[in-house]
């Protein structure tokens, strides 16, 4: 598994309705066999290097893949995302719910209605209240860990002293917490309507039901922690078996296709197989000796040149742009010297690391910010760093970085020695390509003048570095858009109540303005006016280095022959796997 | 017989009580806080703090040994409220990461890696004393020399080598034992396809281990046949057969127990290779990963059913001792 798909970070991304995606970010997607019938039946076998998929639980779930992967089989959501090739694909249409969530109040509240005819894998037919305890999972912190979070800061509940929210979740609540609860989320008489009052305005609150934190959930079956095992399904696929090698998904007969718009399941049995050695993996396709068989995992990078050079694959291979922004986040509490800070972007060999991991072809392309491409209304290049900045040059600039040191010296003598001297530390993932880029980095700022060393990670990477006690200097990371809205980027990377803001950079002389700027983006609700303000502030934290861009990733899919209807999902940035039908 | 064996399994629990203790307390001192490593990407000090309550790291040290101590006896439950959950007795602690109680994952587990080791065993004896005792009986011609180019290529070859070539030539690209992707089945439930799932695994360790038992195996009976009783038997006129299956034989066979038993021994638990080459699920895999992953109740669980492994073949091999060797009694 590419070190992108282990940030254990969601990612879907792209664009509304009225966006157009650009041809070239498309043009590796593709529909293999357009002209054939799908046709019902066999064995879908997905293989996983992985021992098993982080989470199950939809409360959870929170990588595109996986996303992908549960909201195509067994998890429906009041929204979900169309699951048709191409531009389209973004466009999210009425799953659980009959429409896509009507906002009132400034989009401070918005209501969905249920669809009628929908059941639990056990016959019990859904209704408002299921979705309301669904929804109250989230706040169980200390249970229902790594799903998205922004139901616990958007929903209108009272906070306490400490600034946590009063309500703690569905297993030990307070009568008062668990009453502002039910009045932020609330069903009406006919259980069949759902409310949820907002603390702002969030005008794209319906791209989050199509997460599995707003999803229907029967209290006597949540037995917390492990009900990751085991979630009760809403899709057409139930979970059949679940241990160290497989995860089979069998069909739901409680399942109506009368009352699912989105789903078209096609296999009898959804089956993923866990631990396989990559290497062996990539044999199977390579033969072809699974022909019902699709890599979960992407081949290895030694094997890439394999697949995409050779016209025997062109019908069972795939390369498109991922939505990815890859990063290393300057902690500005060790590293408060722009200069020197700036001098770490020039003198970096870009162009070295980039070939090294499979070049423009299979890596990617240099980041101009960290709002991706795919992110397409919000994106727009920096110009301040990556291609079309004056100063950006793919192997380095060297004088450029030795006269910002020069700067730093006098500006920011303790910095300036930290680089030159003591050494930059920089946090990084153990992988086994950390002996070559290592040197790479090494030789590459040496030619400035600057020092660096590396922290390696081992295990529990973001756990480490997201504790502002353990994290270094510098940090590896990598962050895709939740959905097609740069506010689930800029807010959580640079503010300081953000989710995943690496940079510690609350004290730097620059962000009390940001903040300001980012609280109008997130209140406004013109989204192309959003969309300048998105790109502005992308600029804004570009200048101050408060992280140094690197790459926006792409991915590589291959497949048996004995597959249909293979392509790629632009939102969740992966196969749209509930379209995959099996040959005979 | 009796007291013996008494003497050897009060002996063997106090060791496995001190391994126990000893593996617990290295666990604990080591410098990873347990409660951090359960939470997610949001941890607050809150969580950090409730998941140390929830799994029992608050308390003193020997009170969690205890605790772990009865867990075994009486089961264990963790946590409070209606997200509560418990392991039923015997309870080797939860993993976090995996949501399930440890006991349960080993249950998944012992069954692979024991069909794996039993059946590797087998192969490599056969193989190993057949090939051992034809290079000595013919010492310095065509099978001996033979034998030893198997030997040198056994014990040079390492597994991840002889186990990646037979998985992708015998297997994906020749198609002889077609790679299945079904996963274990019993022997009881299906012979053929139990057969099929485990054969290549075996060979691949068999061939590493047979080498070594060829070689071993050559070099005992060769000293056997230069002894005294065995002239004295061959000037009697005992038949050549009787004096190499019935004389030479026995009296090698008993090195090479106390060895296939402590290789035994280690092979639960340590084909790691082996195991991640096949995908087989079984101990080594499950001991890695969670060592990966900081795992500590299963690091805890598998290296003392590794120790309590161990201590079980050892006690094996010396009744084993006193079938082969009437002269040793106990």
């Amino acid at each position: 598994m590419s070190s992108i798909s282990a940030l254990r970070r969601a990612v879907v991304v792209t664009a509304a309705s009225s966006l157009v995606i650009s041809a070239a970010l498309v043009a590796g997607s593709q529909v293999a066999n357009a002209a054939e019938t799908p046709r019902t039946g066999g064995t879908l076998v997905l293989l996983e290097h992985e021992p098993r998929l982080d989470h199950l639980d939809p409360s959870r779930i929170y990588t595109g893949r996986d996303l992908a992967f549960m909201n195509s089989f067994h998890t429906r959501t009041l929204v979900a995302y169309n699951p048709v090739p191409g531009a389209a694909g973004a466009n999210i249409v009425p799953d659980l719910a009959t429409n896509t969530g009507v906002p009132s109040n400034s989009a401070k509240t918005w209501k969905f209605t249920l669809r009628p005819g929908t059941k639990f894998e056990d016959g019990t037919p859904i209704t408002c209240e299921h979705v309301q305890y669904g929804t109250s999972r989230v706040f169980a912190t200390d249970v229902i860990t790594d799903g998205p979070a922004y139901l616990l800061s958007w929903l209108d509940i009272p906070k306490d002293a400490d600034g946590n929210s009063i309500f703690t979740g569905p297993y030990k609540n307070t009568p008062a917490g668990l009453a502002a609860f039910k009045k932020a989320v609330s069903c009406s008489k006919d259980n069949r309507t759902i409310t949820f009052n907002l603390n702002k305005s969030v005008a794209d609150f319906n791209y989050l039901a199509t997460y599995g934190t707003i999803s229907p959930v029967q209290a006597k079956f949540d037995n917390g922690d492990a009900y990751d095992l085991k979630p009760q399904a809403t899709g057409p696929y139930k979970i059949s078996v679940n241990n160290k090698t497989e995860l089979v998904l069998v069909r739901n007969k409680f399942w109506s296709k009368a009352s699912d718009p989105v789903r078209t399941p096609y296999p009898d049995k959804v089956v993923i197989k866990f631990g396989l050695d990559e290497e062996v993996q990539d044999q199977i396709f390579l033969e072809d000796s699974q022909p019902n068989a699709m890599n979960f995992n992407g081949p290895l990078p030694t094997n890439k040149d394999k697949f995409f050079t050779n016209d025997e694959y062109k019908n069972r291979r795939m390369n498109n742009s991922d939505p990815y922004a890859i990063y290393i986040a300057f902690n500005l509490a060790k590293m408060p010297c722009l200069e020197v800070r700036a001098a770490m972007y020039y003198a970096r060999n870009a162009k070295a690391l980039l070939d090294y991991a499979g070049g423009p072809t299979y890596a990617g392309s240099y980041a101009t910010g960290v709002i991706s491409p795919l992110v397409a209304l919000d994106y727009a290049p920096t110009k301040v760093v990556g291609p079309g900045s004056p100063d950006f040059m793919p192997e380095g600039n060297i004088p450029k970085a030795k006269a910002l040191l020069e700067t730093a010296k006098t500006k920011c003598p303790a910095d300036y020695k930290k680089a030159t001297e003591d050494g930059i530390l920089i946090d990084v993932r153990q992988s086994s390509t950390l002996n070559d880029t290592i040197p790479i980095n090494e030789a590459a700022y040496a030619r400035a003048g600057i020092k660096v060393k590396f922290n390696i990670i081992a295990s529990g990477y973001y756990s480490t570095v997201m504790n502002p006690a353990k994290q270094s200097d510098m940090s590896s990371a990598g962050w895709g858009a939740d959905w097609a809205n740069a506010s689930t980027v800029i807010p959580e990377l640079f503010a300081s109540f953000g989710g995943f803001n690496l940079s510690q950079n609350s004290n730097d002389p620059a962000y009390k303005a940001f903040e300001d700027k980012v609280n109008i983006a997130m209140k406004t609700t013109d989204r192309k006016k959003q969309a300048e303000m998105w790109k502005a502030l992308d600029k804004e934290a570009m200048k101050n280095f408060w992280v140094l861009p690197t790459t926006f990733g792409k991915a590589q899919e291959i497949w048996g022959s004995g597959l249909g209807g293979v392509f790629f999902w632009v939102p969740q940035g992966n196969p749209a796997y509930g379209k995959i039908w099996v040959k005979k | 017989m009796v007291r013996f064996i008494g003497r050897r399994i009060f002996f063997a629990i106090v060791t496995i009580l001190l391994v126990s203790a000893a593996v617990f307390a290295i666990f604990s001192f080591l410098p990873f806080d347990p409660a951090s490593l359960t939470c997610g990407q949001r941890c607050t000090p809150q969580i950090i703090e409730g998941n140390r309550i929830k799994l029992g790291f608050d308390k003193p040290i020997y009170e969690q040994y205890w605790l772990f101590l009865s867990g075994i006896f009486v089961g264990r439950t963790y946590g409070s409220g209606s997200a509560a959950f418990s392991c039923p007795a015997p309870a080797f602690g939860y993993s976090f990461n995996e949501n399930a109680c440890v006991t349960d994952m080993i249950k998944e587990s012992l069954p692979i890696t024991l069909n794996l080791a039993v059946g590797a065993l087998v192969i490599w004896l056969v193989l190993g004393i057949s090939l051992g005792v034809i290079a000595a009986k013919f010492k310095n011609r065509w099978p001996d020399t033979s034998s030893s180019v198997f030997v040198l290529l056994g014990t040079s070859l390492p597994t991840f080598v002889t186990g990646l070539a037979l998985l992708i030539w015998v297997s994906i690209k020749w198609k002889i034992v077609p790679m299945s992707l079904d996963g274990y089945v019993s022997v009881l439930d299906s012979p053929s396809r139990w057969f099929m799932y485990f054969i290549l695994p075996w060979i691949t360790l068999a061939i590493a281990y047979a080498a070594l038992y060829t070689r071993f195996t050559r070099a005992a009976v060769l000293d056997t046949l230069g002894e005294d009783y065995i002239r004295t038997a061959r000037a009697k006129g005992v038949r050549e057969r009787t004096v190499l299956f019935k004389h030479t034989l026995r009296a090698v066979l008993a090195p090479i127990v106390t060895l296939a038993g402590l290789d035994f021994a280690g092979l639960v638990g340590g084909a790691i290779i082996t195991e991640t080459i096949f995908n087989l699920p079984g101990l080594a895999r499950l001991t890695l990963r969670s060592v990966y992953e900081f795992d500590l109740p299963v690091v805890l669980a598998t290296t003392i059913l590794a120790a309590v492994v161990v201590i079980v073949m050892n006690l094996i091999v010396d009744m084993l001792y006193a079938v082969l060797d009437p002269r040793v009694r106990i």
